[in-house]
C-alpha cells in the first residue's frame, strides 16, 4: 500500500503524505481500536446476549429467552421494587433537571449582568461539580442531619421547624434535587458561554425600541438560548436517569426509607452485583439504554425546526 | 461538527494563557458593552451583586461546614448552635485540633486507599494521554483506507450512556484477569473516545506547515508527532488531563464493581466504607472527604481558568 495507489484528489489535498503512513497510522489507532473493540463494542453485543440469560458471572449462562424481561417488568413477586425505582427516578428526573436548569441560568444570567468578579462566581459555583460523589454524600449527609445538621439549624434560626429530611420517604427526592441545584455549575458554565455568544446588536436594536430589561429577557435572550436550553435538557436528562453514586453513599447501598432512595441504577446495581442476578441487571440496563434512546429522540422531534443547524 | 471544529481552534489556546494582569484587564474592559448590551441600570447591578454573593455563599457553605467540623473535637461537634468554625461550645474559644486527621489516616486502609488512588490516576492519566493522542494525530492527519470508518466507531461509542454496558465490561475485565486489582481500575479506562475526538479537532487546527518543515527534514512520523504535534496540542492535552485527572479521582461507580478487597480500595471507596461505618462520627468522616476532595479543589483552583474555559468551549460534563 504506497501513497500512489490513493486517487489524485486526495494525494494534492494531503500534501504531507509519505510512503509508510498508512502502516504508522494503523500502530497509532492500533491501541484505541483494539480498546474499542474490547471494552465497548464487545460488551455492546454482550450486553444484549446476556440480558436473554440466567446468569450470576461466576457459572457459564444459560439461554431463557424473554424470561428475564418478563419477570423484571411483570412479575411483582420477583422484582417486587422494579416499578418503585422507576418512579423514584422519575420524580428525581422531573425534580432535579428544572432545578439545576433554573439555577444555571438564574446564576449565568446574573454573572453575565454585573461588571466585576466573573472569576470568583463562576468558581465559587463549580466547585461543587468536581467534587467526589462520595464527598458529597458524606458532606451532605451532615448537613441533612435531623438534629445537628446545618439545614435545619439554618431553618430553626428563621422559624421554621427542621425534619429529618434523608430519614422521611417523602422528603428523599426532593432533598437530592437541591443537591443537584447545588451541583448546577456545569449548566452555569454553558448557559453564560450561550449568553455571551448573543450578538449585541440584538439588545442594541431592542434599546432603540424602548424595551426595558424585563422584555428584553423574555423576547430575546430566552429565545436565543433555546439551542443551549435543550442541549442542557438533553444531556441533563441522561445524567439524571443514572443517578447512582449520591445515592449510594447517602444510604449506605440500601434502598432509603421505604425505598425512597432507591434510584433505577441502584436497583440495578442490587439486582446485579448483590443479588447476583445478571441476567436481570442486563435486560435492566437494556431497558435503560432503550428508554434512553426514546426519550432522546422525543426530545429531538420536539425541538423546533429553526435551530436545527 | 463544524460548529466544534471552529470553537477549539478558537478557544482552547486562549484557554491556556496565563490568566496574567494585562488579559484580566482587557477582559473586564471588554464587559462593559457586553453590561450596557444588557442593559442593566445600577439598581440591577446592586440587586444581582447581592443574589451573587448569597448564592455563592451557599454553593461555598458545605466546604466551610466540612472544613470546620473536620477540624472539631468531637464535643463541640454536636452542638444546638452551628459554628462554621473550629470553636469550643462552652467558651467560645478556638478549638481546633488535627486529631481527626491523625485518627482518619490512622484507621485501617485510609492512607492505602490514598496511595491506591495515586497509582491509578498516576498510571491512567499520562497512559490515556499518550493513546488517546496517538489516536487523534492519526485521525487528524494522516489518511489511510478505513479511516473515516474507524473514527465513526469511535465517535457512536460517545452517545452509549456508561451503565447500558456496565455488567458485560465487568465481565471482560474479570476474564482479562484485571477483576480485583487496579489494573482492573486502569486498564478498561484506558481510551475515552470523547478524548480522541476533542484532540482530533485539535490537532487539526495544527498547521500543516510546521509538520512538512520537519518531514523534509527527514523525521519520521513519530517523531513529528512526539516533537512537533504534542508541543503544540499542549492547551488541549492540559485540559483532557485535568479532566481526566479529576473524574478518576473521585470515580465511584467502576471501583465499587470491580474492587472488593478493602487492600485495593481507591479514595473513594474507603470514604464510603468511612460514612457507612461511621455515620455517628462526624468529624471523622468530614476529615476523610477533606483528604478525598483537597487534591482536586488544589488542582481546579490552581486551572480554573483552564477548565472553566475548556469545560464552557466544549461542553464536556463536569
Amino acid at each position: 500500500m504506497t501513497t500512489t495507489a490513493q486517487t489524485p484528489a486526495s494525494g494534492t489535498s494531503q500534501g504531507a503524505r509519505r510512503e509508510g503512513d498508512t502502516l504508522t497510522a494503523y500502530l497509532f489507532v492500533a491501541p484505541a481500536m483494539l480498546h474499542t473493540l474490547i471494552f465497548m463494542l464487545v460488551p455492546a453485543g454482550a450486553a444484549l446476549y446476556f440480558s436473554f440469560t440466567e446468569w450470576d458471572m461466576i457459572s457459564p449462562a444459560r439461554w431463557v429467552g424473554l424470561a428475564n424481561y418478563q419477570e423484571v417488568l411483570f412479575n411483582g413477586d420477583v422484582y417486587p421494587d422494579f416499578w418503585k425505582s422507576v418512579q423514584v427516578t422519575a420524580l428525581y428526573v422531573v425534580l432535579s433537571v428544572p432545578a439545576s436548569l433554573l439555577t444555571g441560568f438564574v446564576t449565568a444570567y446574573l454573572i453575565d449582568t454585573v461588571r466585576r468578579g466573573e472569576s470568583f462566581y463562576r468558581l465559587a459555583f463549580y466547585l461543587p461539580v468536581v467534587t467526589a460523589e462520595a464527598a458529597v454524600g458524606a458532606v451532605w449527609l451532615w448537613l441533612y442531619d435531623p438534629q445537628f445538621g446545618l439545614v435545619n439549624q439554618a431553618l430553626g434560626v428563621i422559624g421554621l421547624e427542621g425534619k429529618d429530611w434523608l430519614g422521611t420517604p417523602s422528603t428523599v427526592v426532593p432533598a437530592l434535587a437541591l443537591i443537584a441545584a447545588w451541583q448546577s455549575g456545569t449548566c452555569m458554565l454553558i448557559f453564560l458561554a450561550g449568553l455571551k455568544g448573543i450578538p449585541s446588536v440584538y439588545y442594541e436594536a431592542s434599546e432603540v425600541d424602548g424595551a426595558g430589561a424585563a422584555q428584553r429577557l423574555w423576547r430575546i435572550t430566552l429565545p436565543l438560548l433555546r439551542p443551549t436550553t435543550f442541549f442542557l435538557t438533553v444531556t441533563g436528562l441522561i445524567s439524571a436517569l443514572q443517578v447512582f453514586g449520591l445515592v449510594y453513599v447517602l444510604f449506605s447501598g440500601s434502598p432509603g426509607p421505604e425505598g425512597s432512595g432507591l434510584t433505577y441504577v441502584l436497583h440495578l446495581y442490587l439486582a446485579g452485583f448483590r443479588n447476583g442476578s445478571m441476567g436481570a441487571a442486563s435486560a435492566m440496563s437494556f431497558l435503560l439504554f432503550v428508554a434512553i434512546l426514546l426519550i432522546t429522540a422525543v426530545q429531538f422531534r420536539l425541538m423546533p425546526r429553526d435551530f436545527e443547524d | 461538527m463544524q460548529n466544534t471544529d471552529t470553537i477549539v481552534l478558537d478557544e482552547l489556546p486562549t484557554a491556556t494563557k496565563p490568566p496574567t494582569g494585562a488579559r484580566r484587564r482587557r477582559a473586564s474592559r471588554s464587559d462593559a458593552p457586553r453590561n450596557r448590551r444588557n442593559g442593566a441600570p445600577a439598581a440591577l447591578q446592586v440587586v444581582a451583586y447581592v443574589v451573587l454573593t448569597l448564592g455563592a455563599l451557599a454553593a461555598l457553605t458545605p466546604f466551610i461546614w466540612m472544613v470546620a467540623t473536620s477540624f472539631k473535637e468531637p464535643q463541640d461537634v454536636f452542638t444546638r448552635t452551628p459554628s462554621l468554625l473550629p470553636l469550643d461550645s462552652q467558651t467560645g474559644a478556638w478549638a481546633g485540633t488535627l486529631d481527626n486527621f491523625r485518627e482518619v489516616l490512622g484507621l485501617g486502609g485510609f492512607t492505602t486507599a490514598m496511595i491506591n488512588s495515586v497509582i491509578v490516576v498516576f498510571v491512567l492519566v499520562p497512559g490515556k494521554l499518550l493513546l488517546d493522542a496517538l489516536a487523534a494525530y492519526a485521525f487528524a492527519r494522516i489518511e489511510f483506507p478505513g479511516r473515516d470508518i474507524l473514527f465513526m466507531v469511535i465517535l457512536a461509542t460517545m452517545m452509549v450512556p456508561g451503565v447500558a454496558l456496565l455488567i458485560p465490561k465487568v465481565f471482560i475485565t474479570q476474564e482479562l484477569g484485571m477483576g480485583d486489582s487496579l489494573s482492573g481500575i486502569i486498564v478498561p479506562n484506558l481510551i475515552a473516545a470523547f478524548d480522541i475526538f476533542l484532540l482530533r479537532q485539535f490537532f487539526l487546527t495544527i498547521p500543516k506547515e510546521l509538520e512538512e518543515a520537519a518531514m523534509l527534514d527527514g523525521a519520521s512520523r513519530m517523531r513529528i508527532f512526539w516533537s512537533v504535534a504534542l508541543p503544540l496540542a499542549k492547551p488541549a492535552l492540559a485540559v483532557v488531563t485535568i479532566t481526566s485527572f479529576i473524574y478518576h479521582w473521585n470515580d465511584l461507580l467502576w471501583p465499587l464493581v470491580i474492587l472488593s478487597d478493602q487492600d485495593k480500595y481507591t479514595l473513594p471507596l474507603a470514604l464510603q466504607a468511612l460514612v457507612s461505618g461511621r455515620v455517628a462520627q462526624p468529624h471523622l468522616v468530614m476529615a476523610g472527604a477533606v483528604v478525598a476532595v483537597m487534591p482536586v479543589i488544589a488542582i481546579f483552583l490552581i486551572f480554573q481558568r483552564k477548565i472553566l474555559d475548556g469545560i464552557a468551549m466544549t461542553g464536556l460534563k463536569g
